[in-house]
């Protein structure tokens, strides 16, 4: 339930054996590698960046592979395939990726190349429409568009932006050039923005018929080579087949590979580790003969592992502790009820290793925090079930999702235990059917109290477990340096704030204006109250004389001193900071409120009905959806803000160990 | 105006009071959702994945609007609405109006700042996407003050409601 202990390992092997024994150390993944950051005399290290950068591309063209047979692949991903974690290969299938990863590199290479041969194909087909439809208006013209005339004659083919007819044309030359005379013209195809022309002359008026077509915005129209557009057009067309024909039959050969994308893609794994691979070797001293391999391996590993390394490589391992200043990279280690507060601390920060795996300390308060905030044995019991459902269903999950959803059923299981002691289950839903529907009073008595009716107590109920987290917290810091044996700092920071903060408490408590307030069932006796009181002072000069100790000054000291107890109105906010659990617990239980009347309105009778259920689906779903997020983000600030703040600092380095890290598939035993 | 009985306005203001927190701490939320939504597009473009992540992000400015809601509601139930006392006093209705003008106020300017700071957390979070618990954390520091907002607000309804004025 903590911090796992970490062993440094230093491991020395001959050089004949190296591969299979990095290969052994990656797949036992449980050495993070830290080589030294220097090594002396003939050892040196290998230059593996090419290998590296080598095996990085081979992965990524298996990668590209497979996306482009993604399309073909069967197995279609449902809504909640992100539940169902990576598809899992046992180690065999991975093992005997060495022999087949090196062909279905190839047939990834040639996948690319087919890919990029379909990029290209389906990049031609607009460019071929293009052609056609700037052909079509010419297609009822016999000859090719290049043609020019003959010895005597000029043919002009081309085309106007305006829609003209022969008659107009003719009339228009006519008018331009009286004297010209057997001027053939022939409308090929005419539409709104162009006019298409074939016009024959006598050579000698050639250019001065140019010059008028000219002025009327003739243009010479798209080669077509030496075809006629029919002809042309036709031969576009066979083109434009023979182009699908090809698409076709490389879909055709996409699809009947579609069945290698998996091993496609646990070849991509496995070049992936073996760019790990060659990182560290690259990472490692070498001397001609032997090489040494240093790093941390978990505690509870060592002893299996070293035996293992002796024995099948005549490898020398020693073991040592870690120094306590040494940046070691940690893990954390939980039971069932704590080890989904691993997620939550990682997303603070982990710990250093001269701190105390928060996890243990926080799940109860996580726990207790989350379901008061959300408090409805409804919603409580809807996440119970979505969440043992989930985590039933499917046996892959990944490990960090299956802690979230542990987290929240345990999260659920305390939101109904609140919900039933407020008595709110969908809000005040059962009483407002019972009156709506079937006209009779009901009440669901609340096994303790309803907020709604009394919220002061249950804002001095905020209070009070904010003040059982905060001295939890601070508990946890005294925890922390007794174990450095820091006594007379664990006096100074944690026992005199416990009796600054504690007696003044008692003392507020015991004021008539706070007596009015929250109308306590109690009275302090005025002896506990002296007594409190003098426990703050003792505290308060405590705190005034040594929060400054570090600073030799004693001028200094004692302005650091008065800060330090100026703290006091830290302590202040960080306990009204816990009136959010009476804001939140209000939150859910009046919106609920609001649907469930908005829903009454109607009144019975099937429409009535119709109306409610409508009302109730859409309106619950949305509160509890905006409530478990609400709850969830709140408790993590109590947690980071209130309850860190106390004690935990963070900042330690998480335990990444040399190992086959897959992006596609879990490697695990079938069970 | 002889004789006009001002305490008629009583629940006047005290609607007014309801209205001005589910306005404006709506109309906070809704800009505030929008904006993130539009940096969430954003991240989400490069890296698709990252959506559950920017999705909760996009709701934190979202709240505000839920207690401007949740306040004008209880104001509805207080004051004969929707049930409860109909007959409110001009002062009633005034100290309504007074008791809702944190949520409101505080539910506008808060859901604005927290927007900008969920809008820099999902810029943080398209560099560096582990960073979610953090890049969370963030804005929920600035909800901190509508949420204290909304419990002074509540509790002052609540309070008024028993006062013999």
């Amino acid at each position: 339930m903590a911090v796992v202990p970490m062993k440094r390992m230093e491991l020395w092997a001959l050089r004949d054996r190296q591969k299979p024994l990095l290969e052994l150390l990656q797949l036992r993944g449980a050495v993070e590698v830290r080589p030294a950051s220097q090594a002396e005399g003939m050892f040196s290290r290998e230059d593996t960046s090419q290998l590296c950068r080598e095996a990085e591309q081979a992965a990524q063209t298996l990668e590209t592979a497979a996306q482009l047979l993604e399309p073909y692949a069967p197995g279609k991903k449902g809504m909640l395939s992100f539940l169902a974690g990576r598809p899992v290969k046992t180690p065999d299938q991975y093992a005997s990726m060495a022999q087949k990863a090196p062909a279905l590199l190839e047939q990834g290479k040639a996948l690319e190349q087919l890919g990029r041969q379909l990029e290209e194909a389906e990049g031609q087909f607009p460019r071929l429409a293009a052609q056609k439809e700037g052909l079509a208006p010419w297609v009822s013209l016999d000859l090719p568009l290049t043609y020019t005339g003959t010895e005597h004659t000029r043919a002009l083919i081309g085309s106007f932006p305006e829609a003209w007819d022969t008659q107009a044309l003719v009339e228009k030359l006519e008018e331009a050039l009286p004297e010209a005379c057997a001027i053939e013209l022939q409308v090929l195809s005419r539409m709104p923005q162009m006019t298409c022309v074939f016009l024959l002359c006598h050579v000698c008026w050639a250019s001065q018929v140019e010059a008028v077509l000219r002025g009327m915005g003739f243009s010479y129209p798209p080669s077509s080579g030496d075809l006629s557009p029919a002809l042309a057009l036709e031969k576009l067309e066979q083109e434009e087949a023979a182009l699908r024909q090809k698409v076709q039959s490389i879909q055709g050969e996409l699809q009947d590979q579609a069945g290698q994308r998996e091993d496609l893609l646990l070849a991509a794994d496995y070049y992936q580790a073996r760019a790990e691979n060659y990182r560290v070797l690259g990472e490692i001293w070498q001397s001609p003969h032997a090489f040494c391999v240093t790093g941390y391996v978990p505690e509870d590993r060592a002893a299996a592992l070293g035996a293992e390394l002796e024995n099948r490589f005549a490898a020398f391992v020693r073991w040592e502790d870690p120094a306590p200043e040494e940046d070691t990279p940690v893990q954390l280690r939980n039971g069932l009820f704590t080890a989904p507060m691993e997620n939550v601390v990682e997303g603070y920060s982990l710990p250093t290793r001269q701190e105390v795996d928060p996890s243990a300390v926080m799940a109860v308060f996580y726990y207790v925090l989350y379901g008061l905030m959300l408090s409805d044995a409804a919603y409580g019991l809807l996440m119970v079930a979505g969440c043992g459902i989930a985590l039933k269903k499917f046996k892959h999950m990944e490990e960090r999702m299956r802690k979230s959803l542990r987290m929240f059923l345990f999260c659920g299981i305390s939101t109904t235990l609140w919900g039933v002691l407020f008595g709110s289950y969908f809000g005040d839903c059962i009483p407002v059917i019972a009156e709506t529907f079937f006209h009779q009073e009901v009440t669901v008595p609340a096994l303790w109290f309803e907020p709604l009716s009394d919220p002061m107590r249950l804002l001095i109920f905020s209070f009070g477990v904010g003040v059982l987290h905060l001295f939890t917290g601070l508990g946890v810091q005294f925890y922390q340096l007794a174990k450095r044996r820091k006594y007379a700092d664990a006096l100074y920071d944690v026992v005199f704030w416990y009796l600054l903060v504690g007696g003044l408490l008692v003392v507020l408590l015991s004021t008539e204006i706070f007596q009015n307030i929250a109308q306590l069932p109690f009275r302090i006796p005025s002896a506990v109250v002296t007594v409190a009181g003098v426990l703050a002072g003792v505290g308060a000069v405590g705190i005034l004389c040594t929060a400054g100790r570090e600073s030799k000054n004693p001028f200094k000291r004692f302005l650091k001193g008065l800060y330090g107890l100026y703290n006091v109105s830290g302590y202040l906010s960080d306990i009204l900071s816990y009136s959010r659990l009476l804001a939140l617990s209000l939150a859910t239980g009046v919106i609920s409120t609001v649907f469930n009347q908005l829903g009454a309105m109607l009144g019975d009778g099937v429409v009535g009905a119709l109306f409610f259920a409508v009302v109730f689906l859409i309106g619950h779903s949305m509160n509890m959806a905006i409530n478990v997020l609400g709850a969830y983000v709140h408790t993590n600030r109590l947690q980071f803000v209130e309850f860190f703040g106390k004690f935990y600092e963070g900042g330690g380095k998480a335990y990444a160990p040399f190992a086959v890290n897959t992006r596609h598939f879990q490697i695990k035993e079938e069970k | 105006m002889n004789g006009f009985d001002w305490n008629m306005l009583g629940i006047v203001f005290a609607l007014l009071g309801g209205v001005l927190a589910a306005l404006l701490a709506g109309i906070g939320s809704a800009v505030g959702v929008g904006m993130a939504g539009q940096a969430a597009a954003g991240a989400v473009t490069e890296n698709p994945s990252l959506f559950g992540k920017v999705l909760v992000l996009q709701l934190l400015p979202g709240t505000q609007g839920i207690y401007g809601l949740l306040i004008g509601f209880i104001i509805l139930t207080q004051v004969g609405i929707l049930g409860g006392d109909p007959n409110v006093s001009a002062v009633k209705g005034l100290l309504y109006l007074a008791a809702c003008l944190p949520m409101a106020i505080v539910g506008l300017v808060s859901a604005k700042w927290q927007t900008k700071a969920s809008i820099a957390s999902i810029s943080l979070l398209a560099k560096k996407p582990e960073q979610f618990g953090k890049a969370m954390t963030l804005p929920v520091m600035v909800e901190t003050y509508a949420v204290l907002a909304l419990l002074i607000s509540i509790l002052s309804i609540f309070g008024i409601g028993g006062l013999a004025v």
